[in-house]
């Protein structure tokens, strides 16, 4: 432990140039914070010695300052344009009175005076300064350590996304044992099974695709990746192995694909082929959203899902979501350029298959009705052909499939125009597909389900 | 400096971390008095003149009380005060009193005819930043089921505003205005005792009295106003390590761990409301067209941020979340919940919808306005827009005044549904305070400030606004035992700037 937070610091600040704050040190030794803070002060001060001005220091202060706040705000910069505070000023709120030099809210004359701590991040060429602007400093200690003064000090918080990922494995219950932070002992967390992606990735975008990628590629090396790049022609094909790997990338990707699916065309119907086992494996498990329970057991069934350090519970909620999130802006991808394009370009062999089948893609999730009856189809597809009626507007009866499947579109006389719908969906998948790959992944495909 | 365990400025060998106590226990008792009804049952056919009917009936009563007892032996010259029952039934040249809601008449007040007679706008207009028009156009009224008086009196508008129901004395004029003497409001209701709740509820079960541990203290912020992007980021870190105790030494953390409960009192997000400014409208227009709701717009970060804030905080600490005006819920006064999907995280530390509404420890997502008992003092708080709201018909008035006088008229939004966009209540308007509260708490104020205000039957209410974090950087730490009121403050220092400036 000695050794390994030294190790640790030189290569986070001396070689990586980045800041490295208490709470990232407990977390990388897992060691208390408060021996991370006095880690950095040996740190700080050995390196300081060496060699001077090699490392940087951040203090936190922590105490009581005489309230100079609206003196301070205007004399100096000490808080920035963020920390920035008036107490004693409120601006007039309406312009157009008269007396503006009067304040708008009386202060209250009776108010007694209320006890303040005031917390002080201070870089150290302040600290000084800070320190002697306190009545009393009830703790101080190195916030974090960077390998020069930093402008901006929200940089920090960088450290604290890499906190939460460092402490991502660890029981949030038990994390007062090992850093320190205060332990609340009435506190209970229930398991809920729908736990979604770290939401550090999430929140934090920037960081977020890098971590991804440097979790899932060592694991999976090949597979992830190249399962996505061929999903379009091989997702079809091998059916249910595949979107395991996807998600790792759909998380990924989510972003990006929504800017280039725009552009793209062809990645609309990547996006298609995808969607499509997708909805298959939904319409097997009956729900088209993953419902957490039936879901989670179509998961567990494969083995290969690659994603880095979590436990496999985790893993499995991860892609789950992923999966969902995916299909989710596929919809709305749909859904928007159905919207958007009312004239169809582009498409010009087969435009009304094309819209057709994004209405119905796009409408199979909105109500129930045709989602029930969709499952119905799907399910029962060869069975349930009962009558037939072939009443459709011709326009869209124009591949050879269609011919096939006419024959169910019978037993609701409203569906009649849905059911259409899920074989263009096919066939403009399909003739996208035959484009590029020919048919037989196709027919494999559907007979899969 | 010498202080070993708040100084950590020491290098190896390292002293071991002194024992910081556990988290005290927050006794909690959250009332639902502003869940509105789930699902079909909440309707919106309703007329909101029934609001003011009600107010007025459940008023009534207690306003005469209190107007009798300042008036019955009110005489000027050989007169006495009368009590007259209905508005319309004022006499000319007579002395009496009547109750009536006031509804004030402003020139810029926002007004649903004329929003209707503008049809063809798009936009809502900006949001007024007061309502007074400064000229004669601005009247008060008083009025009830029968009808509406006309009022005058000094500088009435400084102290009323539309949907406060008082009584009022003095005469009719000649122009068939009613000149005003004085007025009466029915004041604060009754206080319940501390622990009143709990201990009913436990000799109801006919258990004994439970010997109870010191409580802890409070902590409420307000106006996190979360983006999700990186501006702010730091302030987020600074507070939530500060909460869980992670940053500062072993005094102040020993403090941070007498913190039982955090109180977020509405705009956690910066600009997720559900109603576009107008800015974000013109921007949408000028984009594409769209049919209905573009999921595009939609902007998962803010709530991600947040959750992410919720999830880091909810181990070490309690919290009750309150939504606000920009928070992604409703809009109408009261507020629900926030929906624990927003949370996929952090709802891990609620229970499930399905089986019950209130989580006792973790993460209660409440309405606006909430109330309940914390360490057996019935809290009541706001995210701030019924006073935002009512400022705008009064002009140089203090925040505390404002919410003493909500308090004293019994009414946590007056002027909704007037001004302030409101549920139609139809058999009881829960936005009447019932139970006088021992701390009203008012988010996403200006600033800090507070007050203690005593009633007739002695009870004693601390009024705190809280400012907004995002601006201040300032929590509000209340200790439940002393009601000594404190306040945290984060500040940081530019290195840049004080090198540019030296």
């Amino acid at each position: 432990m000695a050794d390994s937070y030294q190790d640790f610091l030189a290569a986070k600040v001396l070689t990586d140039s980045r800041p490295v704050t208490y709470r990232l040190l407990s977390r990388a030794v897992k060691v208390n914070v408060n021996i991370a803070k006095q880690m950095l002060y040996e740190f700080y001060t050995k390196q300081n010695a060496k060699k001077p001005r090699s490392v940087h220091a951040t203090f936190l202060i922590t105490g009581r300052k005489p309230d100079l706040e609206h003196i301070d705000g205007d004399s100096n910069d000490i808080n920035g344009k963020d920390g920035y505070d008036s107490f004693m000023i409120s601006s007039p709120f309406m312009s157009s009175m008269p007396e503006p030099e009067e304040s708008e809210e009386p202060d209250e004359p009776e108010e007694a005076p209320v006890l303040e701590t005031c917390i002080s991040l201070v870089p150290e060429e302040e600290l000084d300064a800070t320190k002697s602007e306190y009545e009393d400093i009830t703790s101080m200690h190195i916030y974090s350590l960077e390998p020069g003064p930093i402008e901006d000090l929200n940089l920090l918080s960088v450290c604290n996304q890499d906190t939460a990922k460092e402490q991502a494995a660890d029981d949030p219950l038990e994390r007062w044992r090992l850093y320190g932070s205060i332990h609340n002992p009435y506190v209970k967390r229930r398991t809920t099974k729908a736990t979604p992606v770290p939401s550090k990735t999430v929140a934090r975008p920037p960081t977020k695709p890098v971590a991804k990628q440097a979790q899932g590629a060592p694991n999976v090396p090949g597979k992830a990746a190249c399962a996505r790049r061929g999903s379009a022609s091989e997702d079809t094909g091998s059916g249910r192995s595949t979107p395991q790997p996807i998600p790792a990338g759909g998380t990924l990707k989510k972003s990006d694909s929504r800017s280039n699916m725009k552009k793209d065309k062809s990645d609309i119907f990547k996006s298609f082929a995808k969607a499509k086992p997708k909805q298959k494996e939904a319409a097997k498990s009956k729900d088209s959203t993953p419902a957490p329970p039936e879901d989670e057991t179509m998961q567990g069934m494969s083995e290969d899902e690659g994603d880095g350090d979590d436990t496999p519970e985790v893993k499995f909620d991860e892609e789950k979501a992923a999966e969902a999130r995916k299909a989710r802006t596929d919809r709305e991808e749909k859904l928007r350029k159905m919207m958007e394009e009312d004239p169809d370009e582009e498409m010009a062999d087969a435009p009304p298959p094309d819209t057709e089948s994004q209405e119905a893609a796009a409408k199979s999730p909105e109500t129930d009705a045709p989602v029930t009856s969709q499952g119905g189809r799907r399910r029962g597809r060869r069975k349930v052909t009962k009558k037939k009626t072939v009443k459709d507007e011709d326009g869209y009866l124009v591949t050879k499939q269609e011919a096939v499947w006419e024959s169910f579109s019978e037993d609701e006389p409203e569906p009649k125009k849905l059911k259409p719908a899920p074989k263009p969906a096919s066939s403009t998948v399909k003739g996208k597909k035959t484009g590029k790959h020919g048919q037989g992944s196709i027919a494999n495909f559907f007979k899969k389900t | 400096m010498d202080a070993p365990d708040g100084n950590l400025l020491t290098g190896e060998p390292f002293i071991e971390p002194t024992y910081v106590p556990s988290r005290l226990p927050s006794v909690y008792n959250p009332l639902h008095t502003f869940e509105l009804p789930k699902g079909t049952e909440r309707h919106y056919q309703q007329q909101f003149a029934d609001m003011y009917f009600l107010r007025l009936a459940q008023l009534r009563d207690a306003v005469i009380r209190r107007a009798e007892e300042a008036w019955a032996d009110f005489k000027l010259g050989d007169e006495r005060a009368q009590m007259v029952d209905r508005v319309l039934d004022v006499r000319q040249g007579q002395l009496c009193w009547v109750v009536g809601t006031v509804y004030m008449e402003m020139g810029l007040k926002p007004n649903v005819l004329d929003d209707i007679a503008k049809e063809h706008w798009i936009a809502a207009p900006p949001a007024r930043e007061t309502y007074m028009s400064g000229t004669a156009k601005d009247e008060m009224m008083l009025e009830d089921e029968s009808g509406r008086l006309r009022v005058t009196g000094e500088s009435l508008n400084q102290h009323y505003v539309t949907g406060c129901v008082l009584a009022a004395l003095g005469t009719e004029q000649a122009d068939g205005t009613f000149q005003v003497i004085a007025t009466q409001h029915a004041d604060l209701p009754r206080q319940p005792q501390r622990y009143e709740r709990d201990d009913s509820s436990l000799a109801v079960a006919q258990k004994p009295r439970l010997k109870r541990e010191k409580a802890g203290k409070l902590a409420i912020v307000s106006g996190l106003g979360i983006t999700g992007r990186d501006d702010q980021e730091i302030w987020l870190d600074l507070l939530s390590e500060y909460l869980t105790g992670e940053a500062t030494g072993n005094p102040d953390q020993t403090n941070a761990a007498q913190i039982s409960r955090l109180i977020i009192a509405g705009d956690s997000m910066l600009q997720s409301g559900p109603i576009l400014s107008r800015e974000e409208f013109l921007a949408k227009k000028s984009g594409k067209k769209h049919y209905g709701y573009d999921a595009g717009d939609y902007n998962a970060l803010p709530t991600d941020r947040f959750d992410t804030f919720l999830t880091d905080l909810l181990p070490a600490i309690p919290i009750t979340l309150l939504p606000g005006a920009a928070d992604p819920a409703n809009v109408a006064l009261p507020q629900q919940p926030l929906h624990p999907a927003l949370f996929p995280h952090s709802r891990a530390y609620a229970n499930p919808p399905a089986e019950s509404t209130e989580t006792i420890e973790g993460l209660d997502s409440v309405t606006n306005p909430w109330e309940g008992d914390i360490d057996g003092w019935r809290v009541l708080a706001t995210g701030g827009q019924t006073i935002d709201d009512l400022l705008k018909y009064v002009d140089k008035v203090n925040v505390m005044d404002v919410m003493e006088s909500m308090l004293r008229w019994r009414s946590v939004a007056p002027t909704a549904p007037d001004t302030l966009w409101c549920y139609p209540f139809q058999d009881d308007d829960p936005l009447l305070v019932k139970d006088c509260p021992h701390i009203y708490i008012a988010g996403n104020q200006k600033r800090f400030q507070k007050r203690v205000i005593k009633g007739p039957v002695d009870q004693q209410v601390l009024l705190l606004a809280v400012p907004k974090f995002r601006e201040k950087k300032v929590i509000v730490v209340v200790d439940m035992e002393s009601m000594d009121v404190e306040i945290v403050k984060f500040r940081m220092r530019r290195p840049a700037k004080v090198a540019k400036a030296s």
